[in-house]
């Protein structure tokens, strides 16, 4: 694969050497999935290469052409993984004109690289004569050594002469004047090969110098004449640095040298053309629907407040098509200091994507104002763009009113009839479609999963796997009301369509991994629950959505307690409330959760605080049967089986408004346990009866676990249920499950952290990605993972703000310590 | 605009621009020294001599385009730091 110029788009050149890898192995076929996501996770595509070169049949060559074109430091780190990880019958080949920031010195060591440097790559003179024999050329033995000489072997130099030889009148007097000159020796010969061309082929190499690829069409456009493709045939064929890009031979490009030193005489010879060129160009990429490349020409020709336009108009679709980092790159193109309305969009979804909240609303109120300064068409398209991006807030921040809102207005009909309006609001509508979707699911809307199934289709429709993907995800996330086993299905096929596009360890794939372990945790399933939620938990490794985060808390916590490590179950639950409370809306979990969180407090033999806490709760959840399930929690934990009878009257007739009927099946058990504490065994089996009666058609198994029913269950006669098989199964469950040993210390003092944590730990508060703390510290970002896994086993914690919280508590943040 | 990679800063803030010689292997025709527009070029012997007052950053932007043009680059050299506010020192250009 051929690197492209000034490459700053990890994502970028991955899709291109794993299109490379496949096309080599033979592994594309029409079907063959694109792996394109707006959210790039660079170590699930080096896996992805790895394995391809891994079922590639037979020894391989993966051959990267122009390596010092890459400026992407995250690519690099990733390349090191991919070379220091090659399977045996893959190798590598790098061609590079610099050494570069990868990291091989183990392979060095293992004596598994060879470095072809400058001095093994001239030629011989031998080779020199070789070569001009091959190209025709007949020049004289002492001709053909001073010629060698002069270009001190340089391969691509003596391919420049052989050009201007070609054909020449007097060879040898060509060598004596060029070896009578001082110039350098690309400019002596690329000026005479270009003073030798007829001047219809002078103009399309000096005009189409500026195209990083060129065709035909386009060098016609740029010289406004006919017939360029025909020059730029036999310029390839003459072997004269044009080389074509595909096998239909109607793209090309330059050797990069040769196009930089014809870059600089068009600069030289035709200075006010320049900008005219960019400009024709880019109207000609905005034509053919290729934004990158006509935004970047916008910007070459000056053209600044055009350039900012057509990013805005293009930003969102350029990072569906994976094209993120090139926009970054874009906007980081314009001159600092000027700050454009246009660009205010692109700046809110840049930082709705990291997250920052606040942030991307004040963009959008930018955005929002510039666009009503805009002549109405692309005022629609603004707009649009806009509804789309608040969408996506609303739905980060749980505010339904502002979803439907935004949702209803994208709903609208199409004004603007251009294909590419159709297009871009298509995108929009299957984003709007999932966001709208995702929003209701979050609070248990019936409408969640009908938006998510159309917006499925509809990107179905539009070839956006990725949106597929995603609104599937989320509708297996939707289902919670469903039976299991629908749950489960919709989960698994959501799961293996991600599979099928390798995101089954994305962000994006975890609501449906987490789904699926919540279901296993209901239905008692807890080691496959336990494998299932480390997957999310893997997959949700960069810092995500309050949302997602809030639920592998409440999932976790709901193991935890079923396992009766009550302890866990309390820090989960906490955390889950914590950042329910950073949610706009209550989640549709909320009371369950705070009834879960209650009952643990209880069980650890902290009934006080736990009705400290319902004091403190609003007066509309007090009664509701999730913490009256509590309050007959706490009660059991005061030895007061009376009190908590009376707790859970409510509950037990049905009047207690309750998220599920799971609250129902809680508070026949703890009903039961109270009997039993009574002594009335007789009442106690029949309220075990009752849940089971309940518990049946899902055959639930987790209000059993947390409850702790075992021995409650273990005494119902079996001749005395109606329930046998599902009694056996729970029964089972709560066995198998048995908590190793209660762990009720708090966590021991942190160990003590090495420097390189601590100084990853001060930026650990801050609004940094990995990938950023790893710039700013200068080293790679799997660094910076390995030292963040390491701090969060030290401290005793799962995530980043519990570390940040954690370290604060332990005063590892204050700055005499952070050194 | 090659080198968009910040150069290692060590702590300190840019110097201010100071006067430098590059030295260049061969004789560098027009069309290459149009890829220099801020430093006055001459030949000495065979080798091409560019002088300018650069800050680190025009500095580094020189160095990347040598880089991307092939040049043999064959010394750089620092002949004084401007003392004064960047600007006042434009009688020791060449």
């Amino acid at each position: 694969m051929q690197v492209q110029r000034d490459q700053q788009d990890a994502q970028q050149f991955w899709l291109a050497l794993l299109g490379a890898v496949r096309r080599a192995s033979g592994t594309t076929s029409g079907a063959e999935p694109s792996a394109v996501t707006p959210e790039f996770n660079g170590r699930a595509m080096v896996d992805r290469v790895l394995s391809e070169l891994e079922d590639h049949p037979g020894r391989g060559v993966l051959v990267i052409d122009d390596l010092h074109e890459l400026h992407s430091r995250d690519a690099l780190a990733q390349l090191t993984r991919l070379l220091t990880n090659l399977p045996p019958n893959a190798h590598a080949v790098l061609a590079t004109r610099r050494d570069l920031r990868l990291r091989l010195h183990q392979l060095r060591l293992a004596g598994e690289l060879a470095e072809i440097r400058a001095e093994d790559l001239r030629f011989t003179e031998r080779e020199t004569r070789e070569l001009l024999d091959a190209s025709g050329i007949d020049l004289s033995e002492a001709g053909a050594a001073l010629l060698h000489q002069r270009t001190e072997g340089w391969a691509a130099g003596l391919r420049l002469a052989a050009i201007s030889l070609a054909g020449h009148p007097d060879p040898e007097r060509f060598v004596a004047e060029f070896s009578g000159s001082e110039r350098i020796v690309a400019e002596y010969l690329l000026a005479e090969m270009l003073e030798r061309q007829p001047e219809d082929v002078q103009q399309v190499l000096l005009r189409t110098s500026l195209l990083d690829r060129v065709n035909g069409e386009l060098a016609d456009l740029l010289t406004g004449r006919q017939g360029s493709e025909r020059i730029l045939l036999s310029l390839e064929d003459a072997n004269a640095f044009v080389v074509s890009l595909d096998p239909e031979r109607t793209w090309f490009r330059y050797h990069h040298l040769f196009g930089d030193l014809l870059r600089l005489e068009l600069r030289r010879m035709l200075p006010e053309q320049v900008p005219v060129l960019h400009r024709r160009a880019a109207e000609w990429f905005v034509q053919h629907g290729q934004a990158a490349d006509a935004i970047r020409h916008t910007q070459e020709a000056g053209d600044w407040p055009d350039a900012a336009r057509l990013l805005a108009d293009h930003s969102f679709s350029l990072t569906m098509d994976g094209q993120a980092q090139t926009v970054r790159a874009l906007l980081r193109a314009f001159p600092p200091g000027a700050d454009y309305p246009e660009l205010a969009l692109i700046r809110a979804g840049r930082n709705l994507a990291r997250g920052r909240l606040d942030e991307a609303a004040a963009y959008l109120a930018v955005a929002e104002a510039y666009a009503e300064t805009t002549p109405p068409d692309r005022q629609r398209r603004l707009r649009v763009a806009i509804a789309s991006l608040k969408l996506s807030l609303a739905a980060r921040r749980g505010h339904l009113a502002g979803v439907t809102e935004q949702a209803r207005f994208l709903a609208s009909p199409v004004t603007g009839q251009s294909d590419e309006d159709i297009a871009l609001s298509n995108d929009l509508r299957a984003v709007a479609l999932m966001n709208l979707g995702t929003v209701e699911a979050s609070l248990g809307l019936s409408d969640a999963e009908r938006h998510l199934r159309e917006g499925a289709v509809l990107a179905r429709k539009i070839g956006r796997p990725y949106l597929e993907v995603r609104c599937l995800v989320q509708l297996g996330f939707a289902s919670k009301i469903r039976p299991f086993a629908t749950v489960q299905r919709r989960c698994r096929e959501a799961i293996a369509l991600a599979e099928r596009y390798g995101w089954g360890a994305e962000p994006m794939t975890a609501p449906a991994l987490i789904t699926l372990a919540s279901t296993m945790v209901w239905t008692g399933e807890f080691d496959q629950a336990e494998r299932w939620l480390q997957r999310a938990m893997r997959a949700l490794q960069a810092d995500t959505g309050t949302d997602i985060r809030l639920l592998v808390h409440i999932v976790n916590g709901m193991l935890r307690a079923c396992r009766g490590n009550h302890h866990e179950a309390l820090q989960e639950f906490s955390a889950a409330e914590h950042l329910g409370s950073q949610l706009a809306d209550s989640h549709a979990l909320a009371g369950q959760v705070t009834g879960w969180l209650l009952a643990a407090q209880a069980r650890l033999g902290m009934p006080g605080e736990a009705r400290a806490a319902i004091a403190a709760l609003a007066d509309a959840r007090v009664g509701s049967g999730e913490i009256q399930n509590a309050r007959a929690a706490i009660c059991l934990a005061e030895r007061d089986p009376a009190g908590a009878l009376g707790a859970l009257r409510d509950v037990l007739d049905g009047t207690a408004p309750v998220v599920g009927y799971v609250t129902a099946v809680e508070a026949q058990l703890l009903a039961g346990l109270a009997y039993r504490e009574l002594g009335d065994l007789r009442a106690g089996n029949q309220a075990a009866e009752r849940a089971l009666a309940l518990a049946e058609s899902d055959r639930l198994v987790l209000p059993f676990a947390m409850t702790g029913s075992r021995e409650l269950l273990e005494a119902l006669p079996r001749h005395e249920t109606a329930h046998a098989a599902l009694l056996a199964d729970i029964l089972d469950a709560l066995r198998g499950s048995a908590p190793a040993v209660e762990d009720q210390t708090p966590p021991p003092d942190a160990e003590e952290l090495s420097p390189g944590e601590l100084r990853v730990l001060r930026y650990l508060p801050t609004n940094l990605s990995r990938p950023e703390i790893a710039g700013e510290l200068s080293v790679s970002p799997n660094t910076v993972s390995t030292h963040i896994r390491s701090i969060y086993a030290k401290l005793g914690v799962r995530d980043r703000s519990s570390a940040v919280q954690r370290a604060r508590e332990l005063q590892l943040l204050s700055a005499d310590r952070a050194h | 605009m090659r080198g968009h990679l910040p150069a290692p800063h060590h702590g300190r803030m840019d110097p201010a621009p100071a006067l430098y010689t590059i030295r260049i292997n061969g004789h560098l025709g027009a069309m290459m020294l149009s890829a220099f527009p801020a430093m006055s070029p001459h030949h000495h012997g065979a080798h091409t001599v560019l002088t300018g007052r650069l800050d680190r950053s025009a500095l580094y932007g020189v160095l990347a385009e040598i880089d991307a043009l092939g040049l043999d680059l064959i010394e750089v050299r620092q002949l004084e730091r401007d003392r004064e506010s960047p600007g006042s020192g434009d009688n020791c250009s060449l």
